[in-house]
């Protein structure tokens, strides 16, 4: 049982911010309000008051756990780059008390006894609540959908072949059809491969300087363009995974004006570093989609608020040290993220006024919550208590022995960032204090 | 090399009587002009070389064939110095084969640069004999080096330095012992 | 001016006085190709390893001909013989060549930045040989040296480059450094070849060359690789040779003694025509000679000397 005492509350679900006391009991919310101190005993019951922890959070704010809905963690498979243990307690230093596990991992996730697998994982780990996303088709071939009835009920809570884009329309069309029968959106990682034809990052003037294979903004706002389309005709749920141009923004705002069921994602880094930043050795920076204009920039954050883009997502993608220790062209996609990315989307958006801190808490908790039907995302009375407590005066360098993750490829190693999760619970146990995960 | 000045070892006069002396040196040790070549080492060897061949001219009426030699290449210290030392080209626009080669430089020091200007010199052919012609010998040999024709003998300290400035590369004639400011 | 560099990496980092420090160099150089005794001492000792992951007898043979004369020992770690093709990475083999305490690394490959790379690595100095479509600073200043012997400078002269731009280290390199010069450069080429993110180089673009060819000092073609039919590029070879290719015929529209460089291997009655290659006004067997000499001076620059200040 917890009392979290004058913690500035964010919960977009009742819309509200403020000062105020937090009361957990039995693993859920009791009650959120600004309390006389003699009242308190009374909601918790007298006979339980001994085991009533206080939490001094005057100063901090206090919101729902953020849900993350793209992480890659690797297991089975690839654990030399993280597994489920390590990328769940990465998640709850970052503020993350739920993820949804990508399905490429080795072998991809594509029958109910490998979803059950992550699932149960997850659950020995006792950290974040891990939600398995399942693949679309076969073995990621993108020819026969996956048995997406049985894997739904082995706990799969979307179903996407991430990593790659299917080629195929009429199976992406047929995906969307059939998954209507599990109610699960999929998630849609948007990349025509004739386009991007092996580029390694956005093609532009920048890549024209580097001399580096450009993929064209095309490449994947076809593809965006194509899948709405393909849901609003089939009637299916669509997800879109990490936005990063400014007419694939255009196209959803359109879709969502169509009355087309399409949600959205954009990942912190998309909005953080451009294709300018890129340079020869910066593989760090090396992500897909590559990192875009400063023009996708602008568009990805009027999308997410004017409501065209639904959520953040961090598209977590672990890998070695020694993967990313090669020529820019060989290294492989992606951003290590799950414990800096609140850190920056706070120091850069929020403090520098361009993303009011209700609206992060909206995009990174209410609505992935809503969209792919979770627990949390609320502090409302009786929902469960996944919470963090957030200091945006705490200072931390980030640097491998601090990170929980197994790798280090982030943009951000041996920097100072301001403002990071101090407390996570999840479930009502708290997980992590003073930046530490707590093991059982 | 910086250093501070403390006496003049030869002046405008001095100078020409020396290459005027040399030049009678090497037309009588050579017993004419037959098969002679003047090659200077650069930068100082070079108008040192160009003098010796317009005085011979004067008094044998035979322009000696004159070519110019860069030994930066053959430096032995080239990987333990700290600058970069600007390469100029080598023009020996004749063949050396068989020929009397007179070397000149201007000052004859630890014998280094005069080993460095044999090499660069054998590598463009074989002559029959090679020469040394220096303005100044100031002692301190490091190679069992020695000149057929020189100037003068300075004896110096190593903390000296001898200073030779021609009227072609810095606008007048005359050679300056310095003392190393430490 | 210092010499401050320990490798040679793009043609990004250096100065307009740097380049024609090189071109200063070579020249010296190339009197010492034209000797018969074509050997020196300066480099006695030294060991300069060329790492070659994309096979070019010529850009390899001319750096260890290069070394050679200079009197280094030069030893091929090529992808045939070594380890590099059981998949060894880079990181690996770069720590293998600092274990074997070599002087200078020579590298090609076929990934932009590879040099870069080595460079962070090694102690040693690195020459970048081309690297994937970032640059190919050697074949540039040897170009530089040719054009500033043919046409006695840059300032004012016009250079056109005409093909495979989007695809091509040696016209990334040429402009960057014909820039620094003064000359002034138009690239020529199809659109599929020349995007529009080319003008990033801040050079006027056409894809008309027979618009661009009068008044031109120098005319550049480069190598078409001719599998980029097969990617669509360009429809077809017969097509891109009379759009684009180089004839005796065309280049009277110069109205001047124009000279034609290709950097090589040509493919003749494509991007050239055998008229023009073997013409008068072709220095392109010079460009060759001229690589030795550029080389040797770089090599020189690199570990002949220190790197304080350059003296006279
Ligand atoms: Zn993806």
């Amino acid at each position: 049982m917890w009392w979290i005492k004058k913690a500035l509350v964010l919960d977009p679900a009742q819309g509200y911010t403020g000062e105020r006391d937090v009361l957990v009991k039995d693993g859920f919310i009791l009650k959120v309000g600004n309390f006389l101190e003699e009242d308190v005993p009374e909601f918790f019951g007298q006979e339980n008051l001994e085991g009533v922890k206080i939490v001094e959070a005057a100063g901090k704010y206090l919101f729902p756990g953020l849900i993350d809905v793209h992480v890659h963690l690797r297991e089975p498979g690839q654990e030399d780059k993280e597994d489920i243990r390590s990328g769940s307690r990465a998640a709850v230093r970052g503020g993350f008390t739920s993820v949804l596990a990508m399905a490429n991992t080795k072998p991809v996730i594509d029958q109910r006894a490998l979803v059950e697998f992550v699932r149960l994982q997850g659950e020995r780990a006792g950290m974040a609540r891990v939600y398995p996303v399942a693949a679309v088709t076969k073995g990621f071939q993108g020819q026969e959908l996956v048995e997406m009835m049985d894997i739904r009920e082995g706990g799969a809570v979307a179903f996407s072949d991430d990593g790659l884009g299917i080629q195929n329309a009429e199976i992406m069309r047929l995906a969307f059809e059939y998954a209507k029968l599990t109610g699960c959106p999929i998630i849609s990682h948007c990349e025509d491969e004739n386009l991007a034809a092996r580029g390694v990052m956005r093609r532009g003037e920048a890549s024209a300087r580097l001399g580096l294979k450009g993929i064209p903004a095309s490449a994947e706002s076809v593809m965006v363009a194509r899948d709405v389309l393909l849901a609003g005709e089939a009637g299916g749920k669509l997800h879109i995974a990490h936005v990063s141009t400014k007419e694939s923004v255009m196209i959803i705002r359109t879709a969502k004006k169509l009355g087309i069921d399409v949600t959205a994602e954009v990942n912190p880094h998309h909005l953080l570093f451009s294709d300018q930043d890129v340079g020869l050795t910066r593989t760090d920076l090396k992500v897909n989609p590559p990192l875009p204009t400063k023009e996708d920039q602008e568009a990805l954050l009027e999308g997410l608020l004017d409501g065209t883009i639904d959520m953040l997502a961090t598209d977590h993608a672990p890998h070695t040290w020694e993967e990313k220790a090669k020529p820019f062209p060989e290294a492989p996609f992606g951003i290590n993220s799950l414990e800096t990315a609140l850190a920056v989307v706070w120091q850069e958006l929020v403090e520098k006024g361009k993303l009011p801190a209700l609206k992060v808490i909206e995009l990174w908790s209410r609505n992935p919550a809503q969209r792919f039907n979770l627990p949390g995302g609320t502090l409302e009375t009786g929902s469960p208590a996944d919470l963090v407590l957030f200091d945006p005066a705490y200072k931390e360098r980030i640097t491998a022995e601090s990170m929980e993750s197994k790798a280090q490829n982030t943009p951000f190693l041996g920097q100072e960032l301001q403002g990071f999760p101090v407390m996570t619970w999840v479930g009502g146990k708290l997980v992590m204090a003073d930046r530490k995960v707590i093991c059982n | 090399m910086e250093g501070i000045p403390k006496n003049r070892i030869m002046d405008e006069d001095g100078i020409r009587r020396a290459i005027s002396r040399i030049s009678h040196e090497i037309v009588e040790k050579n017993k004419g002009t037959k098969d002679l070549l003047l090659i200077g080492i650069r930068t100082r060897g070079v108008p040192l070389a160009e003098r010796i061949q317009k005085r011979i001219a004067e008094f044998e009426k035979v322009t000696l064939p004159l070519g110019l030699l860069d030994i930066t290449l053959y430096r032995d210290d080239l990987s333990t110095i700290d600058v970069q030392p600007v390469l100029h080209e080598t023009r020996v626009p004749f063949s050396i084969e068989g020929k009397t080669v007179i070397l000149v430089d201007d000052v004859l020091f630890t014998g280094r640069t005069a080993r460095a200007a044999l090499d660069a010199l054998i590598d463009l052919g074989r002559p029959q004999k090679i020469q040394l012609a220096v303005l100044i010998d100031r002692g301190h040999r490091e190679l069992p080096i020695r000149a057929d024709y020189v100037g003068k003998n300075v004896p110096t300290s190593r903390r000296e330095i001898v200073s030779v400035c021609l009227q072609e590369t810095d606008g007048r004639d005359e050679v300056l012992l310095l003392e190393k400011k430490s | 001016m210092q010499w401050r560099h320990k490798d040679l990496l793009d043609l990004d980092t250096l100065t307009a006085e740097e380049i024609r420090h090189i071109i200063k160099t070579a020249q010296p150089m190339k009197e010492i190709l034209s000797r018969p005794m074509k050997k020196l001492p300066t480099l006695r000792g030294k060991n300069v390893v060329l790492l070659f992951y994309e096979s070019s007898t010529r850009t390899r043979t001319s750096f260890e001909t290069a070394a050679k004369i200079l009197g280094a020992d030069t030893t091929n770690f090529s992808v045939a013989v070594s380890s590099v093709n059981k998949g060894e990475s880079l990181l690996d083999t770069a720590k293998t060549l600092q274990a074997m305490n070599v002087d200078l690394v020579i590298v090609r490959h076929s990934s932009s930045g590879a040099a870069e790379f080595l460079a962070n690595v090694l102690e040693a100095g690195v020459i970048n040989g081309g690297d994937g479509q970032h640059a190919h600073p050697t074949q540039a200043l040897l170009d530089f040296y040719t054009l500033q012997e043919k046409l006695g400078g840059f300032e004012g002269k016009k250079i056109v480059i005409v093909g495979d731009i989007l695809h091509s280290r040696v016209a990334r390199s040429n402009v960057l450094g014909l820039k620094k010069l003064g000359a002034d450069v138009t690239l020529v080429g199809p659109p599929t070849l020349l995007p529009d993110e080319m003008k990033y180089l801040g050079v006027k673009l056409s894809y008309d060359l027979d618009k661009e060819l009068p008044g031109a000092d120098a005319v550049m073609a480069l190598r078409l690789q001719l599998e980029r039919q097969q990617s669509g590029l360009f429809p077809s070879i017969r097509e891109y040779s009379k759009l684009y290719g180089l004839s005796l015929e065309r280049l009277k529209k110069t109205g001047k003694k124009t000279i034609v460089m290709h950097p090589g291997p040509m493919n003749r009655g494509v991007e050239i025509m055998s008229d023009l290659a073997d013409s008068v006004q072709s220095v392109i067997e010079e460009q060759v000679t001229n690589g030795v000499a550029v080389r040797m001076a770089l090599i020189y620059l690199l570990i002949g000397g220190g790197t304080g200040n350059v003296v006279d």
